[in-house]
């Protein structure tokens, strides 16, 4: 045999037998959890995943893989027939066997020399042991521990947490501290060397090529992929097209006559595109890959804390890109783990507060406005806004002064300040944050973001945003002197352009920085050209700076993590969709890039990095937090009240806008992919059928575009998918909601905004839904009627139920009154809480529920409701606050002040449902079920 | 990389080494020949903003972003003007391509391992820890450029 073909069979054995042990973690635990009684498929899979090791192992001579792998099969045999039964102490020797199996199967060329006799005696107690109680199995175990992997495996392989070195921009350190944490909860020290040998091995740090090439965290990075045949298939096609488009362009540019070029090159755009998405589709990856190994750090991390804890998941089969699949391991990890050891109370402190023992970690994947959400929550004892505070100060991380102004959701943000996580005994205040600072960096260079809300005694959820994918990013082209600079679009909100003569007016000085006032908002200033100036780079002549010299200037509003601030650049080009390179190693250190890129006219453009632009400028968040707080006062005089949107054409000139809360997701589709069933079209998606709705049918407006790619805008209605076909996406924006709800009123149509000076009419995605299919609703009628009947009968009274709405904004007044009437409810309107509170004292007839917005000049929507919970006579009245994106973050001040439930302003079944659920229930002494209806699905 | 020295190896075995030549200033230098995988003249370069100065921009080499170094600056020489006869030499280093910016190109010139000396602290005012030998040719001396030593970070981060 030549060595190739030799190294070639080793190759694929390792491949096969990662495979074989992919997801032996959790087959263990299933057969933990089923105990006596057996599973025999499951056992049977195990010993024949097992088996297979045990024979190829011999095959090629690894005799150490070979003796474990048999020594495991024994006390499976064992299991299979029944005379061992899998008691938590077999199972814990099993697992800890399967993680040397699987560093032995890592590392292959060296197992050989590795020493798993440690492992081969606690297997082989096990199976003796199987007349003997489980209790003194388990100590030998703990004897053994010595000989764990840890110490056993080569010292390259061996991830050295305690030797990593503490940069805190390494998810080392995070495994780092955490097990420092651990270790303050845990004396045991025979069983904390367990976790370590289990986890992955710490990133290598200070990955500045981000977010081009992510660091290869998690699992071993695997070279191979697995790939749908079908996919292949479409592969083969699209290939084949390619090169039939070639022939016939190469024919079309050899020929006189030219005129087929168009056709052509149209025909090539489709086959590249198409075959662009194909291929990003072969590197989507479903999350369970990630998920499926945290059972397991919940139960060993829960055994090892003395805790109860009972992991939940959902949406394993969400899809990601294999990048991000792979970087996001760690943070993830970091993150249960933090669930486990400081969210979860211990058992006995669980059952003082009334709680089941068992506490419950939650971890949800679901799509969300084009990006992948990740979403950790416990019910656990939730963060502590005041003490985290306290600790704040302790630590000089900000002083008394700012603590006392400091809000409780701006508190929690602390915990992703770096100087928390250096902290030893943050653990002691109850506080998370240790590592948080990491999680969240690791998290924003995959271009994600992390949000967290908490309540006290109820429990934590920390919210991860994630996009598809990384290689290829649509990006913003702009001009700085003569040179072009790649933005990648997830990190623009929004492009303002100032004209000639306003900007000297517009842009004003705060502690020699420059900003701007954009809706009141005070937004920190950075000149690119400036930025990137260095005394030996000629970027081209710089363009005249500031406003004197009576020119037009336009700035992109970019967003990070943390912070917002316009970015002046020369000139705009266009949208793009480009392929991220990274920087050769001479240009590591510059934070200002992300990469490079290679434009459509073949010129490299570098790609900026605004959070190193932010650093660079000298941006910090005190900066920040000042700005930000004066934006808070001039925005409670100024029009806040913003609501995001997608806008878009149908057909070439009629804009139309969606706010983008009521969009469950986006779809890309080709005009074929539309199949016409019964008269209606419908699209063939994921198995289910989604009917699609054209706006020209149902509304007055122009016939849609005719384009061979399109999207579909997928919303919910009456708890059914409904696509609407949108031919061009403009944009995505925050507007004011000053609608003109009178001039182009119909159903299906709120009314019409001026964006950008063209009018643009706001889409009412329920009444289009309802013109399209009315038999859908009929339910709706029936159910409004019985609902009134049982609320009277049982209120006893022969009258319809009264809201009160309050609500400054006139335009979501108008909507929502709207609702509530087509529901049956009466309406009773107030501009503020100060108005309804009058109202509520002096209005003869009772009112039954009081829906308010939290935002509102006078007395906003959290006093008006602790006016109501103070006030004997009102009580008991049911609280619904209304939200939009922007006021979400009064959500914890407002359950607090004793709103029963949040709800989005537009999300007209929800909200119906929320009315009609609180004005049935009476409302009882217990605290409202924790609700966060932001993200729920 | 390995390959590619083990294959030099045993070109200097068999028939001794060949080396690409140029002029950096007065300097001739020759770069081991495996190591070089083209000279060209694309010298419009796309700079980059807060990059060492020995870094002049990157291109667009067939799809790949590739970094073009000033060898000049490299070597402590004043920084040069790109003329008509500038051009640009890729090798290989370290399994990334770079690509060498330098004032002439020379012939392609073969030795014989004995004939290759160790070079002197200094050549022509430059250091000679960026060298691993010295030919001497008829009419001139030709220096062996150590590309690796040349290029890594710290040589080449000012």
């Amino acid at each position: 045999m030549s060595p190739l073909d030799d190294s070639q069979i080793i190759a694929d054995f390792v491949v096969e037998s990662r495979e074989h042990l992919a997801d032996i973690e959790n087959q263990f635990l299933a057969i933990e959890e089923a105990g006596a009684d057996i599973d025999d498929e499951l056992v049977n899979t195990v010993f024949r995943a097992i088996h297979s090791i045990k024979g190829a192992a011999g095959f090629l001579g690894f005799s150490t893989v070979g003796q474990l792998s048999h020594e495991m099969e024994n006390v499976l045999n064992l299991v299979r027939s029944r005379q061992l039964v899998p008691t938590p102490e077999v199972v814990d020797v099993l697992l800890r066997a399967a993680d040397t199996l699987r560093h032995l199967v890592e590392s292959i060329e060296s197992s050989n020399g590795v020493d798993v006799s440690g492992h081969v005696s606690e297997l082989q107690q096990a199976a003796a042991g199987k007349t003997v109680s489980p209790k003194p199995a388990a100590e030998p175990m703990a004897a053994a521990a010595p000989t764990s992997p840890k110490e056993t495996l080569p010292p390259e392989e061996t991830p050295s947490l305690k030797e990593t070195p503490p940069p805190i921009d390494a998810i080392g350190s995070a495994e780092q501290s955490i097990e420092e944490d651990t270790m303050s909860h845990e004396e045991d020290n025979a069983e904390l060397t367990m976790p370590a040998a289990s986890w992955d091995p710490p990133t290598a740090p200070g990955n500045a090529e981000a977010p081009s090439a992510p660091a290869p965290t998690g699992a071993p990075p695997d070279t191979n992929i697995r790939v749908a045949v079908s996919v292949l298939d479409h592969l083969m096609n699209l290939a084949g097209e390619l090169v039939l488009s070639r022939n016939q362009l190469l024919q079309t540019v050899n020929s006189t006559d030219q005129t087929g070029l168009d056709s052509v090159a149209a025909r090539v755009d489709q086959v590249t595109s198409e075959l662009q998405e194909t291929i990003m589709q072969t590197r989507m990856q479903v999350i369970g890959t990630i998920f499926q190994k945290f059972p397991r750090v919940v139960r060993d991390l829960s055994n090892q804390l003395g805790k109860q804890c009972k992991l939940v998941i959902d949406g394993k089969d969400v899809e990601l890109d294999k990048s991000i699949i792979e970087a996001i391991g760690d943070p993830l990890t970091h993150l249960i783990r933090n669930a486990v050891d400081h969210g979860i109370e211990r058992p006995e402190v669980r059952a003082t507060a009334g709680k089941n023992p068992e506490g419950t970690i939650a971890l949800r994947a679901f799509h969300q406005a084009g990006k992948v959400n990740i979403a950790i929550s416990d019910d656990g004892a939730g963060i502590d806004a005041r003490r985290l505070k306290e600790k704040a100060v302790t630590r000089g991380l900000i002083t008394p002064e700012q603590s006392r102004e400091m809000s409780d959701r701006e508190a929690l943000r602390l915990i992703f300040h770096p100087g928390f996580s250096m902290a030893e005994k943050v653990t002691d205040v109850s506080g998370r944050g240790v590592g948080m600072d990491v999680v969240k960096t690791n998290i924003e260079k995959l271009g994600g973001a992390v949000g967290i809300e908490t309540r006290l005694g109820a429990g934590t959820t920390i919210d991860v945003k994630l996009p598809l994918t990384l290689a290829i990013v649509p990006s913003l082209v702009v001009r700085s002197g003569s040179r072009r600079f790649a933005i990648p679009q997830a990190s623009i909100s929004e492009l303002v352009r100032i004209k000639a003569n306003d900007s000297s007016r517009k842009i004003e000085r705060l502690n020699d920085a420059e900003v701007f006032r954009l809706r009141g908002t005070l937004l920190p200033l950075v000149r690119l050209g400036q930025t990137l100036k260095a005394a030996h780079v000629d970027i081209g002549p710089e363009e005249p700076a500031n406003g004197t010299a009576g020119k037009a200037l336009n700035i992109i509003v970019v967003e990070t993590g943390h912070l917002r601030y316009g970015l002046i650049v020369d000139g705009l080009h266009d949208s793009e969709e480009i392929v991220v390179k990274p920087l050769g190693r001479h240009m590591q250190n510059s934070g200002c890039l992300a990469g490079a890129t290679i434009l459509g006219d073949g010129e490299v453009a570098l790609i900026l990095d605004v959070t190193g632009i932010a650093t660079y400028a000298n941006l910090k968040l005190a900066n920040d937090d000042a700005t930000s707080k004066l934006a808070v006062e001039t925005a409670v005089e100024t029009d806040r009240e913003l609501q995001t949107v997608l806008l878009f054409r149908n057909g070439t000139t009629e804009r139309f806008a969606i706010p983008m809360e009521l969009i469950a997701r986006l779809e890309r589709i080709r005009g074929e992919q539309i199949d016409t069933v019964g008269g209606s079209e419908v699209l063939q998606y994921r198995g289910t059928t989604l009917p699609l709705l054209r706006l020209e049918n149902h509304i007055t407006a122009m016939p849609g575009e005719e384009v061979a790619k399109m999207y579909v805008v997928v919303f919910k209605v009456m708890r059914r998918e409904v696509g609407l076909i949108v031919p061009r996406i403009e944009d995505i924006r925050n507007v004011a909601t000053d609608v003109d709800v009178v001039t182009f009123r119909e159903p299906g149509v709120i009314g019409a905004i001026v964006v950008d000076d063209k009018t643009t009419r706001m889409l009412d995605l329920y009444e289009l839904t309802e013109a399209a299919h009315p038999d859908w609703f009929a339910e709706r009628d029936a159910a409004k009627n019985e609902r009134t009947r049982q609320w009277q009968e049982t209120r006893g009274q022969e009258r319809t139920p009264r809201v009160l709405l309050v609500e400054d904004s006139g335009f979501f007044r108008a909507q929502v009154t709207g609702f509530l009437e087509g529901d049956g409810y009466h309406v009773t309107g107030a501009e503020d809480g100060q108005i309804a509170w009058n109202l509520l004292k002096e209005s003869a007839e009772p009112f039954d529920l009081v829906l308010t917005d939290i935002e509102m000049p006078n007395m906003d929507g959290c006093e008006l409701a602790q006016a109501i919970r103070g006030d004997p006579a009102l009580a008991h009245l049911p609280i619904v606050a209304l939200t939009s994106l922007a006021s979400e973050e009064d959500m914890q001040r407002g359950m607090e002040s004793g709103i029963d439930d949040y709800q989005i302003k537009l999300d007209r079944e929800r909200l119906m449902a929320s009315v009609a659920r609180h004005l049935h229930q009476q409302r009882s002494e217990s605290r409202p079920e924790y609700a966060n209806t932001a993200v729920e699905n | 990389m390995t390959l590619t020295r083990e294959a030099s190896a045993a070109v200097a075995i068999a028939d001794g080494l060949e080396f690409a030549t140029f002029y950096v200033g007065d300097l001739l230098i020759g770069v081991n020949i495996l190591q070089v995988e083209e000279i060209n003249r694309h010298v419009t370069l796309t700079p980059v903003p807060h990059a060492p100065e020995c870094v002049r921009g990157v291109i667009n080499l067939r799809g790949e972003v590739v970094t073009v170094m000033d060898l000049r600056t490299i070597l402590g020489l004043p920084r040069g003007e790109v003329t008509a006869t500038t051009r640009n030499v890729v090798v290989n280093s370290r399994g990334e391509q770079i690509g060498l910016l330098v004032d002439r190109i020379a012939d392609v010139v073969k030795a014989q391992g004995d004939n290759i000396e160790a070079p002197p602290a200094n050549v022509g005012g430059v250091q000679g820890r960026f060298f691993k030998g010295v030919v001497k040719l008829d009419t001139e001396l030709m220096v062996i450029l150590d590309v690796d030593a040349a290029l890594t970070s710290d040589a080449a981060a000012h």
